[in-house]
């Protein structure tokens, strides 16, 4: 590399500006002192000790694990079908259906939060975490279908065409052939679905009801400064688990596109 | 022996809207034989293949294999087999399991195994069982998807362009094995291809299509000697075109005035499809006779001036300028005696015989 | 295989997808619409039609001022989040050699939770904060800077973070279509950097900063956590009061009308936007 220019030195501070913020929270969460502010005390562990103790937090950990799970379950095995169908057959209004199965992305947080809370009550639905799973599953299918159409991509055809050739049939061809090839991208699609499920805020604000998820849970802490440590460790240990998993699913997707072709 | 029909087309039309990517397919594939659909890419030559693996249905007309209708006949129940373009080696699985995929669970574990072996052994893969599916080389890939698809003991196996991922050398090693194959085996190979002389060199009967319609099919000596137009002519090797008028005619003779050479009598085309009174005669390149002086016995002669020389090694080839004709003549000579003849602006003698001058019927 | 056509197998396979994201976009906004028409007080919803949820939202100068502030700030956000994600995604397009290094570590942060980088951010620009005791333990300043947190700035910096990767990718994939033959033309006609930046490179990433505005500026307009946690009441934006409506004041008919409001208003001008930014493409040669 020739010396460094003053883009890679805008980059390098680019990244700072992104990382740093984020890398508080850990910092802070090993902080003896209660106050959130340098210089910084003396080491501890205690506020993760503490962190079991707590049966509230445990609940909301367990209530975001299930929705998380059937949120990341249900998106993918939607996503799956529809995006076979967006990559492998052509047909009128693909490309609004499409675009609708993106649009998840882009309405306002709040817009769907109140416009579910509303439909949900008028369709006598109370809310709990059903709804959250159910508005979560909306909100991961943008995901779930962009990561299968690009595993569906890398899939050749002919492969599907080639297993009918030698005498087997639609359903098993689909378990010999087309699970086992895009396995890692639904691998992918299952942890990046989950993730999203289980760092997701503003739904579960308003759907969740009296069965707060992780996020809801947090924010009820972050009002009381006695609690910040509490949540600096928290907050930490999901920062943590989100960054594993992301990379876990950057893994299988490599994985996808690196093969069948 | 009675030579049956394995495979019969007819009427055979295949139509995207108002687009016909096959239309009037009429074809009988003899048991045994290595026949080849050849043409240019989006001829519908691809489309006639998927339509007898099962991968398309026709939207007129009937697929008959073995004496069976295949109307509703799913592409997994026909007694056909497929080598993919992209050979379509299962990345999943390895070389073994790739073979015996077709097999799983219709035959004894001990069976596979057996001939899975036996169908490495015949495309010389024997003992690569365990090798990774990612672990192959080109042609490694393709001899796989050639065993995978024998081993179902095909009646028909179906080959889409399966030697054009290639290199050459490869390729050239592969048309002489693919072809001992087929005649060791006994088995219809039907073969998609572009490459004229793929098709040549390995089939006892071609298909020739341009724009979903079937132009000629015959043996690869008689595509070459009687072609039946312009199109197929020019298709298939090299063609000089020259316009003719009909001055009287018989049953199997023509008595026609060739543009530059004149009179001559030539024998009627039986494949051309649209005689009339002017037509148009193709000449071989290498069946012209070129001199420095006016050469003797040729019913017809030109002369010329070389505008053009290119040697190709194994021949030399000239481009000759004549009065009553706008393109240039080309013509092709062995490299005999490693001389070249002839130089750009030499006066040369082009000598025609009435056997190398093919009637292909009304120009387009 | 040979059953059905392609189309039917594509309609049949995407159809519980977009059925389930056709009725949850379609249903509640029926529903909305419909209360936006009622009224409530206290517990009773009144369904008789009237247009008085509609009368007081435009009339009333708090809603009108949130609207106007929201889509100020959602502005802002999207001017400075894509100025400041230009060069990084010029930079991992055209200069970077890892470059899918650079993409995954642009996007790791991402994929932490939203809600806890914005709870970053009101701890270090809080006024025992990070920011200020370090400046302080550093002698940079004698007194905590107060400016930092609970203001439009606050909101604007901590969106400009969280939504980086939604402005570099689509920049970045723009950048990456463009054929490097087209650069060295631009420069074989006597083109300096400069020139070659503005008449090439910029017009043809365009639909990419098109793209990542549409992608930033729609949901920030809705937002409602970082005006909550870092925007104090001078950072406040039209979520924030959208749901007070349907939390606290238990005004749902007027919490639906100010959604749609706030839906028109995002739809009106990212109209706007599309059109004049694919003008100003045009218009360069």
């Amino acid at each position: 590399m020739k010396r460094p220019s003053t883009l890679t030195g805008y980059a390098l501070l680019y990244l700072a500006f992104l990382y740093l913020p984020v890398l508080f929270l850990p910092l802070f969460s090993f902080n003896s002192g209660t106050i959130v502010a340098f210089p910084i005390k003396g080491w501890t562990l205690d506020w993760y000790r503490k962190l079991g103790e707590q049966d509230t937090l445990i609940q909301a950990l367990w209530n975001s694990i299930g929705v998380g799970f059937v949120a990341a379950l249900l998106s993918t095995a939607i996503g799956l079908f529809a995006a076979r169908a967006f990559v492998r057959y052509r047909f009128k209004g693909q490309r609004a259906a499409e675009g609708l199965v993106m649009l998840p992305l882009v309405i306002p947080g709040i817009i769907v939060a109140s416009s579910m809370l509303v439909l949900f009550l008028f369709l006598g639905l109370k809310p709990s975490l059903v709804t959250v799973a159910l508005g979560h599953i909306f909100l991961a299918l943008p995901f779930a279908v962009s990561i299968l159409k690009s595993a569906f991509d890398d899939f050749d055809a002919s492969l599907e065409e080639a297993s009918y050739d030698l005498g087997v049939g639609v359903f098993e061809t689909f378990r010999r052939v087309t699970l086992p090839v895009v396995a890692p991208g639904i691998i992918a699609s299952i942890l990046v679905t989950f993730t999203v499920s289980f760092d997701e805020f503003v739904l579960a604000f308003f759907l969740s009801g009296n069965q707060p998820t992780l996020p809801v849970y947090i924010w009820s802490q972050i009002r009381f400064p006695a609690k910040l440590p509490n949540v600096l460790a928290l907050g930490s240990i999901l920062l943590f688990t989100s960054v594993l998993l992301l990379v876990l699913a950057e893994y299988f997707r490599r994985r996808s596109s690196g093969k069948g072709t | 022996m009675i030579e049956k029909n394995i495979i019969e087309l007819s009427g055979v039309e295949k139509r995207y809207g108002s687009f016909a990517a096959a239309s009037g397919i009429n074809l009988d594939l003899k048991e045994g034989e290595f026949f080849s659909l050849l043409g240019p890419s989006g001829c519908g030559k691809t489309t006639v293949l998927r339509m007898i693996a099962g991968f398309q249905d026709p939207t007129q007309g009937t697929v008959t294999i073995d004496g069976r209708n295949m109307e509703g006949v799913p592409a997994n129940n026909r007694p056909t087999n497929m080598v993919f373009q992209s050979y379509a080696i299962f990345p999943h699985l390895n070389v073994g399991n790739n073979v015996a995929y077709g097999l799983r669970g219709r035959a004894p574990k001990a069976e596979i195994e057996n001939r899975v072996a036996e169908a490495l052994e015949m495309v010389e893969l024997g003992g690569l069982q365990l090798r990774g599916a990612n672990e192959l080389s080109g042609g490694q890939r393709q001899r796989v998807a050639l065993a995978r698809a024998l081993i179902m003991r095909p009646k028909v196996l179906l080959l889409d362009e399966p030697l054009s991922a290639l290199d050459k050398k490869l390729r050239e090693q592969m048309q002489f094995e693919m072809r001992n194959l087929q005649q060791s085996l006994g088995i219809t190979f039907v073969m998609v291809t572009h490459d004229q002389y793929e098709a040549m060199t390995m089939s006892d009967r071609i298909g020739v299509m341009f724009n979903g319609r079937l132009a000629q099919v015959d043996t690869p000596a008689s595509l070459y000697a009687r072609p039946c137009d312009e199109e197929v002519a020019s298709f298939i090797g090299e063609m000089n075109i020259l316009p003719a008028s009909v001055a009287g005619e018989s049953d199997n003779a023509l008595s026609v005035n060739v543009a530059a050479f004149g009179n001559m009598q030539i024998d009627r085309n039986p494949n051309v499809t649209n005689p009339g009174k002017g037509i148009i005669i193709g000449i071989r390149p290498e069946q012209l006779e070129i001199k420095s002086e006016k050469p003797e016995d040729y019913p017809a002669t030109v002369q010329g001036k070389v505008i053009n020389v290119a040697f190709y090694g194994e021949n030399i080839h000239y481009h000759v300028t004549v009065d009553g004709h706008d393109k240039p003549i080309a013509v092709s000579v062995p490299n005999y005696f490693h001389t070249v003849d002839f130089n750009r602006g030499d006066t040369v003698w082009l000598g025609l015989q009435a056997a190398s001058a093919i009637d292909l019927g009304r120009g387009k | 295989m040979i059953l059905r056509s392609d189309a039917a197998k594509g309609y049949s396979l995407s159809a519980p997808a977009t059925i389930y994201v056709g009725f949850l976009v379609a249903a509640p906004l029926a529903i909305l619409i419909a209360y936006s028409f009622w009224t409530q007080t206290y517990v009773t919803l009144d369904k008789s039609l009237t247009l008085k949820n509609y009368r007081e939202a435009l009339t009333d100068p708090l809603v009108q001022h949130l609207m106007l502030r929201s889509i100020w700030i959602a502005g802002a956000v999207t001017i400075v989040t894509v100025a400041l994600a230009y060069p990084i995604a010029y930079f991992i397009a055209m200069k970077a050699h890892k470059k899918t290094i650079w993409l995954l570590l642009i996007t790791i942060p991402f994929w932490s939770s939203y809600l806890l980088r914005v709870f970053a951010w009101k701890l270090i620009l809080g006024f025992n904060g990070v920011m200020n005791s370090a400046l302080l333990g550093l002698g940079l300043i004698n007194e905590p800077l107060s400016f930092l947190l609970y203001n439009e700035f606050a909101v604007v910096l901590t969106l400009a973070h969280a939504w980086a990767p939604f402005a570099i990718l689509p920049i970045y994939v723009s950048l990456q279509k463009i054929d490097p033959s087209l650069l060295e033309a631009a420069t074989d006609l006597g083109n300096n950097a400069f020139q070659r930046f503005m008449r090439v490179t910029l017009p043809l990433t365009i639909p990419g900063i098109i793209a990542a505005c549409l992608i930033i500026f729609i949901p920030t307009v809705g937002d409602y956590v970082t005006p909550a946690l870092v925007g104090g009441s001078d950072g406040k934006m039209i979520a924030n009061l959208i749901q007070v409506q349907f939390g606290a004041a238990n005004n749902w008919p007027l919490g639906a009308t100010l959604s749609l409001m706030a839906m028109l208003s995002v739809g009106f001008v990212a109209i706007v936007f599309v059109i004049t930014g694919n003008r100003l493409g045009r218009r360069i040669r």
